[in-house]
């Protein structure tokens, strides 16, 4: 495994961020509407883990994942990621913060009519100045972080095709660029295959787990699959009506911890199926526990 | 083959090996059209008989003139003004109406798979004429005939009307869902009975959501023909502009727009219970 | 009742009586529009002494005064100008109050609600009466016209293209937002590439409506060929009208027939 400290090189690497830990503390998150998305929630993610949350939608997966960047505020308790407290944290500071956390959705969330680099450029817009966007002129850094990024993910090739003229597993792709161009100690992933075929889900998921061996960054992924819960995560949540109910390491989790964090017995449907493809065959370390 | 093998932290900083993105597609006849097109558009504002020059004053004079309109509007001639409104929504009303029952059954025949093809073709035709010309040139028009009355105004919102809901109908009644037609077709129905119970049943709140988007419009529209002397709020509003009597033009003004306004909301919340009431019907 | 019809028959529902009160309404509105005094009057009359003169001059819309041609080449040629003037500022002006005025790209809903209170405003106001009052403000002449179809195209433009951008896809933005993006930053690069294609489409097609438009202001004195249709009106020229109406004709077909083959290369 490549893991590499985040303190190397001196000097050189003052701007990247080290991977964040992230911490919460009797988070409770309630929706104007009364809907409880976080129970008050405690919980401790270590820098450089690779977490897999499970549970039922609704169960309030998506709430955590959009409460650690900020996306939904938190109504009492607190959360700090790195040695910032995200709660707290308004206007300038959150877009900054927002700025070193990584995101990824399930619909891709990419604009159709431009291209792919202009896309992974939104990933630098905490660095760029407003007057900088509005023109799109971005400066031959940002341009550069966008390349490398797309390289990572294996689509610097599409770097001037429209967004909307990609498959589905090469716009997820771009997606995990964006956010890999913020530099990020965290990168989140709110159900990020939920709308692709199995093949293509194994290598995007094959992609994430190589961010966090890697890059060495904290990563979080909302799943609803078990096989690919067990498989890709080092560490595994169970969310059930807005609370923690299962909390261990992934590789380990039985079906009957999966039919207590669902509330019901657990059939095909929970499953992805199919082997891991070329994206996790190709990583140099294959998990216990890995789908077959 | 991984894409995410070179060394990572160490190249956020400093690449190993600098990025190289392909290069980037050109396309001049995009670059071709852009500068022509700015060119002609800098060309026009050039050459228009227009002192641009003056502009630099123009805010302020404005801004001058609104004071003039909106600090003490001439209250006493609201209720004219209200009459004379109603002259101008009177216009509108029965324009609306002689149009909506000119048009109906011509957007049918207008309609592909109602109308024979050589009928059609003439509809349409005069559709996008009688559209292409302004209603006030319309009135004009048939002013020789009518002279300067109320029925003048609305004969020409009628025409007008006529090319705007003729359209809007054949349109709607082509992009209705074929299955139901197709059943009416398969019960053995005669082409006017698929047009009643295949058609009709789909397109009617479409109909009615553009007739009331017909009166909005003729309601603008009838305003402007007062301009030309046929009655209503346009002419009493010209009248006073030519005075020049600001506060007199300001209560003119602020009655058109509370008037305008309101009948717009009305209409939009009507408009928008009859497609929403079609869509609870179209799931059901 | 029912049940003589057919054992078992539901009662018919309610509610049709809301139809009969709306075809009421529309019934009592009609009679009082079409009452003598406080109607429009519909005495046969006017039409009847109008009527030989009448047919007369509409006969000599049929015969177009060609010899009249080169007069009205300079106000077509500006009428084209005030059109084109006014869709390039209004275009410009739009992209920003359409941001301004959609939930999606603006969250404040103050400052949403005062640009629509006052696009609704704008929109109130039809083009000429905008062109009357602007005359008496700024002269006879092309700048009161261009200024009166600027008002019109921005209420047009930003209405369509802010109803747009509400029913657009709000991924993108929530992307842009996650990574750190301010407002501004959202809408610019991650909401308008999106926004553009139905942005052209209504600029373009309010610059259609621009030049049907454009072709009357000059009636209350706003320039371009609506000064000439005054004046062949004052003087029941109506072979010359004729002739400025297939102008008219021709230019609008033209026109829209250029924007749709630039509106089918933007899709």
């Amino acid at each position: 495994m490549t893991r590499i400290s985040p303190e190397t090189p001196a000097g050189a690497a003052a701007a990247a961020p080290a991977p964040w830990s992230i911490r919460l503390r009797d988070a409770t998150v309630r929706y104007p509407n009364g809907v409880v998305g976080l129970n008050k929630i405690s919980l401790d993610i270590e820098a450089g883990e690779m977490v897999s949350i499970v549970g039922l939608s609704g169960s309030g997966k998506s709430s955590l994942i959009r409460t650690i960047n900020g996306l939904v505020s938190l109504s009492s308790g607190t959360l700090e990621v790195g040695d910032h407290r995200m709660d707290l944290a308004r206007g300038r500071e959150l877009r900054r913060l927002r700025g070193q956390i990584g995101m990824i959705f399930q619909g891709f969330n990419l604009a159709g009519r431009t291209t792919v680099l202009n896309n992974v450029l939104v990933g630098r817009l905490a660095h760029t100045s407003v007057a900088r966007t509005l023109v799109g002129a971005y400066r031959p850094r940002d341009r550069q972080l966008a390349y490398e990024a797309l390289d990572r993910v294996g689509m610097l090739e599409r770097v001037y095709h429209r967004a909307a003229h990609l498959s589905g597993g090469q716009q997820q792709r771009v997606a995990i660029a964006r956010a890999l161009a913020q530099e990020p100690g965290i990168v989140l992933a709110d159900e990020p295959v939920a709308s692709l075929d199995p093949p293509t889900a194994h290598a995007v998921m094959g992609d994430l787990r190589r961010i966090n061996r890697e890059l060495g960054i904290t990563v979080l992924v909302n799943l609803h699959l078990l096989d690919l819960a067990r498989g890709y995560g080092n560490r595994l949540i169970g969310l059930r009506a807005g609370e923690i109910v299962y909390d261990g390491p992934a590789a380990s989790a039985t079906d009957a911890d999966f039919e207590r964090i669902y509330g019901r017995p657990i059939g095909d449907q929970d499953l992805l199926g199919g082997a891991a493809s070329s994206a996790s065959t190709a990583s140099p370390v294959s998990l216990p526990g890995e789908p077959v | 083959m991984t894409a995410l093998n070179t060394a990572p932290r160490t190249s956020r900083t400093a690449p190993a090996r600098p990025v190289t993105p392909p290069a980037k597609p050109r396309n001049p006849w995009r670059v071709v059209i852009t500068v022509a097109i700015t060119v002609a558009v800098i060309l026009v504002f050039w050459s228009v008989k227009v002192d641009w020059a003056r502009t630099v004053n123009l805010p302020a004079d404005i801004a001058r003139y609104l004071w003039l309109m909106f600090s003490n509007p001439a209250w006493d001639k609201v209720p004219e003004a209200l009459w004379q409104t109603w002259r101008s929504v009177e216009m509108a009303w029965v324009g609306c109406l002689l149009g909506i029952v000119i048009s109906f059954p011509l957007s049918f025949l207008a309609a592909r798979g109602i109308g024979p093809a050589p009928v059609r073709f003439v509809l349409r035709g005069l559709f996008s004429l009688i559209r292409a010309v302004p209603e006030i040139v319309i009135a004009i028009v048939i002013l020789s005939v009518t002279g300067l009355t109320p029925l003048t105004g609305a004969l020409a919102l009628a025409v007008n009307g006529i090319g705007t809901l003729g359209k809007w109908g054949y349109e709607a009644i082509e992009g209705v869902h074929p299955g139901p037609i197709e059943a009416v077709h398969a019960a053995g129905g005669s082409r006017w009975q698929t047009v009643r119970w295949g058609i009709w049943p789909q397109a009617s709140p479409e109909f009615v959501s553009f007739w009331l988007y017909r009166f909005e419009i003729n309601v603008r529209a009838s305003a402007v023909l007062g301009l030309i002397g046929v009655g209503g709020i346009g002419d009493m509003l010209t009248s006073y502009t030519q005075y020049r009597e600001w506060p007199t033009v300001g209560a003119l003004l602020i009655v058109v727009i509370i008037v305008t306004v309101a009948i717009d909301l009305t209409s939009g919340a009507i408009r928008r219970r009859i497609t929403e009431g079609s869509r609870v019907r179209d799931l059901a | 009742m029912s049940a003589a019809e057919y054992p078992g028959l539901p009662a018919k529902p309610g509610g049709r009586w809301k139809i009969w009160l709306a075809i009421g309404i529309i019934a009592a509105i009609t009679a009082v529009t079409l009452a003598p005094g406080i109607g429009v009057d519909f005495s046969l009359d006017a039409i009847l002494r109008n009527w030989r003169n009448g047919t007369e001059k509409i006969g000599q819309l049929l015969v177009p005064d060609w010899s009249f041609f080169p007069r009205t080449i300079a106000p077509l040629w500006e009428t084209i100008q005030m059109a084109i003037i006014a869709s390039v500022i209004g275009a410009i002006v739009s992209v920003p109050l359409s941001m301004w005025a959609a939930r999606l790209t603006n969250p404040n809903p103050v400052t949403r609600g005062i640009v629509r209170t006052l696009l609704n405003i704008v929109r109130a106001v039809p083009d000429l009466l905008y062109a009357a009052v602007l005359v008496a403000m700024v002269g006879v002449g092309a700048l009161p016209g261009i200024i009166a179809l600027v008002l019109f195209n921005v209420g047009i433009v930003v209405k369509l293209v802010s109803e747009a951008i509400e029913s657009g896809d709000p991924g993108p933005g929530e992307a842009a937002r996650a990574a750190g993006a301010t407002q501004t930053q959202i809408n610019r690069a991650a909401l308008l590439p999106d926004i553009w294609p139905p942005f052209i489409n209504q600029a373009l097609y309010a610059f259609e409506l621009n030049v049907r438009a454009s072709t009357v202001l000059g009636l209350v004195g706003a320039g371009g060929l609506g000064l000439l249709i005054d004046a062949v009106r004052t003087f029941y020229r109506y072979d010359q009208l004729s002739l400025i109406i297939l102008e008219i004709l021709v230019v609008v077909v033209l026109i829209d027939w250029a924007s749709a083959v630039i509106r089918k290369r933007v899709k």
